[in-house]
């Protein structure tokens, strides 16, 4: 079985205080597959480890225990990197180079060499839009210009997976569009993409697969259609509707909640909610919709990395 | 190797780019140029008949001076202030290699890259040698072209001086690297290797400063602190010594060259070694 493009195990990271203070423990047991082909997303609030993550992934920085490998070879050793592209958050690129020196130098110490380097730079900057600057020093360039550049040069040497740490930030909402469709294009090509965002809409938007960390471990992990229903809902409506009917519709076991003139009730798997119409029938009312409501990504997020001591969030409670 | 090339190339794009390398060669050219014009010699089959420094008549009476013998001399002399404007230039134009390295948003670029940590320090470190002898090459070669314009005397001993001011730079850049790895600050490295190299000047004289100590573990702690820290003293005098001839080795009489130039090539590869050590362990 040939190994995972990224893989991480009981990742563990404590950062010391430089003064023997207290540590503080980043990443506690984290596990993460990403596989070929995969848009994978990583969220959590500030401080969850995301980007201790990536670091440990990138070997930027050394986990306490466990161990991280990108297609079967050791985070830490740098022959990993030569198939990883990475587009770290708030790069500075040497502003006296240009678009396309920028590509030579780090294209280079990707072990690309000049020929195909020569080759790749045009349509690489052709694809993300710097076609017209390739020959502007860096420090002329926006944000998103600059984010666009990052992107070119984590694609420079074609890797097999790709490190995306808020690839969309500064970036116009056109231009996120464009990101988000090469995105798309690069996992078509069966390559590996690991998008480290707090913008939930961006991962919703891009993403096969997303975990939710939470205090250094994953809290959730799935499709997003996985997590989001994971808390779904139904919205039903029937007429007449009425008190009567609400109580006999809740002898099924289902949570109902009259809201506005519909229902909205929760139900523990399709043979509860197939007990809920055959109730509604009984009764004579007519059915006109059902319909399922879901979560919205944010919602599961915040649900999840709601601290410890919070309140739990109250399930769905009935108002009839 | 491609990748290493490219480290290196990166950083003679950034000196190119950035004004301390412009500062750096015209504050060599300055040097020059005011040699070029101070130094009036006049020969005359073979020796001084005359001569003008910055414009005032030198009094040579009725004495033959020997135009090879004050070549050398002069050479000699220049290779002291070169010692000390080549070195203090060399470390002004390449302390921050590590600490611009190691700002945020710009580490994670190159350590994403398939390039050893050690591997990229030492291409920064080997860069900001080949900056400091393209300085040094320019220098000494402009003095010695003008010497040899202006008196027909030819001396390659003169770049003896490059030999040993380089080994001078490339000892005290290791510790400038090892600062910069630990502080992460051009400022804080500058100073340091400023404060080692007048600090060795002053040990120089640890035999009589240790005697001068009241207490026993002091005088040890200035003998250790001679043989710990590179030889600047010793090996400004050495510099020009080699290029006399060995005639000005003038309170050098008791000074074993080998130790010096060991001990201090020892204090070079062990805070390189350490910066290296320190560098490939650090979370970024």
């Amino acid at each position: 079985m040939s190994a995972l493009p990224i893989e991480a195990r009981g990742l563990r990271k404590a950062y010391r205080s430089s003064w023997g203070g207290k540590a503080v423990l980043a990443l506690d047991g984290l596990d993460l597959d990403v596989r070929p082909g995969e848009l994978f997303g990583l969220l959590g609030p500030n401080g969850a480890g995301k980007t201790t993550t990536v670091k440990i992934l990138l070997g930027l920085t050394r986990p306490t225990s466990g161990e991280a490998r990108i297609f079967g070879i050791p985070a830490a050793d740098p022959k990993s990197r030569r198939r990883v592209g990475y587009l770290p958050e708030g790069h500075r690129f040497p502003g006296y180079l240009t678009a396309r020196e920028t590509l030579a130098i780090f294209g280079r110490m990707s072990g690309v060499d000049s020929a195909t380097l020569r080759r790749r730079t045009g349509p690489l900057l052709e694809r993300v839009g710097l076609a017209a600057w390739r020959d502007v020093r860096v420090k002329k360039f926006s944000k998103g210009m600059t984010q666009r550049l990052g992107l070119a040069a984590a694609l420079i040497h074609e890797p097999e997976v790709l490190m995306l740490d808020e690839p969309t930030d500064g970036v116009d909402p056109v231009g996120r569009r464009e990101i988000r469709d090469l995105l798309r294009q690069e996992a078509g090509r069966g390559r590996a993409i690991l998008v480290n965002s707090h913008l939930l809409s961006e991962i919703e938007q891009t993403c096969d697969r997303v975990a939710v960390l939470r205090s250094g471990r994953v809290a959730a992990q799935g499709t997003v259609a996985e997590l989001t229903a994971q808390a779904s809902r139904y919205r039903m409506a029937v007429s007449p509707l009425d008190d009567a009917l609400v109580a006999v519709l809740r002898e099924t076991g289902a949570s109902v909640t009259r809201v506005n003139g519909h229902l909205e009730l929760s139900a523990r798997d399709l043979s509860q909610l197939n007990a809920v119409v055959d109730r509604v029938r009984a009764a004579g009312s007519l059915l006109s919709e059902l319909s399922p409501l879901r979560a919205s990504l944010e919602d599961v997020f915040v649900d999840l990395v709601r601290p410890a001591d919070a309140p739990v969030p109250p399930a769905p409670k009935d108002d009839a | 190797m491609r990748a290493l090339a490219a480290s290196v190339e990166e950083v003679f794009r950034e000196a190119a780019a950035r004004w301390t390398l412009i500062a750096y060669f015209a504050l060599s050219t300055l040097f020059i140029l005011l040699f070029a014009t101070a130094v009036n010699l006049d020969i005359v089959n073979g020796a001084l008949a005359g001569a003008k420094l910055f414009g005032q008549t030198v009094e040579i009476g009725s004495r033959t001076v020997d135009i090879d013998r004050l070549v050398l001399g002069f050479e000699s002399g220049f290779s002291g202030v070169l010692f000390f404007l080549a070195t203090f230039l060399a470390l002004f134009a390449t302390a921050h290699l590590v600490p611009r390295l190691q700002e945020k948003g710009t580490i994670d670029l190159y350590l994403s890259r398939p390039v050893g940590r050690v591997p990229l320090l030492l291409s920064r470190y080997v860069a900001g040698l080949i900056l400091a002898a393209a300085n040094l090459l320019y220098l000494i070669g402009s003095l010695w072209l003008i010497i040899v314009w202006k008196t027909h005397v030819a001396h390659p001993r003169f770049f003896l001086a490059g030999l040993s001011i380089l080994f001078t730079i490339a000892t005290l850049l290791a510790f400038a690297f090892l600062v910069g790895v630990v502080t992460s600050s051009t400022g804080v490295s500058l100073m340091a290797t400023y404060a080692i190299f007048f600090l060795s000047a002053i040990l120089a004289a640890h035999e009589k400063i240790a005697a001068a100590m009241s207490k026993e573990w002091a005088a040890k702690l200035v003998d250790g602190l001679y043989w710990v820290f590179p030889k600047t003293s010793q090996l400004l005098r050495a510099t020009v010594a080699h290029v006399s001839g060995g005639q000005t080795f003038r309170g050098m009489e008791n000074v074993n060259l080998l130790a010096v130039y060991g001990s201090t090539a020892l204090f070079g590869i062990a805070t390189l070694a350490l910066a290296s050590w320190l560098f490939s362990r650090k979370d970024f």
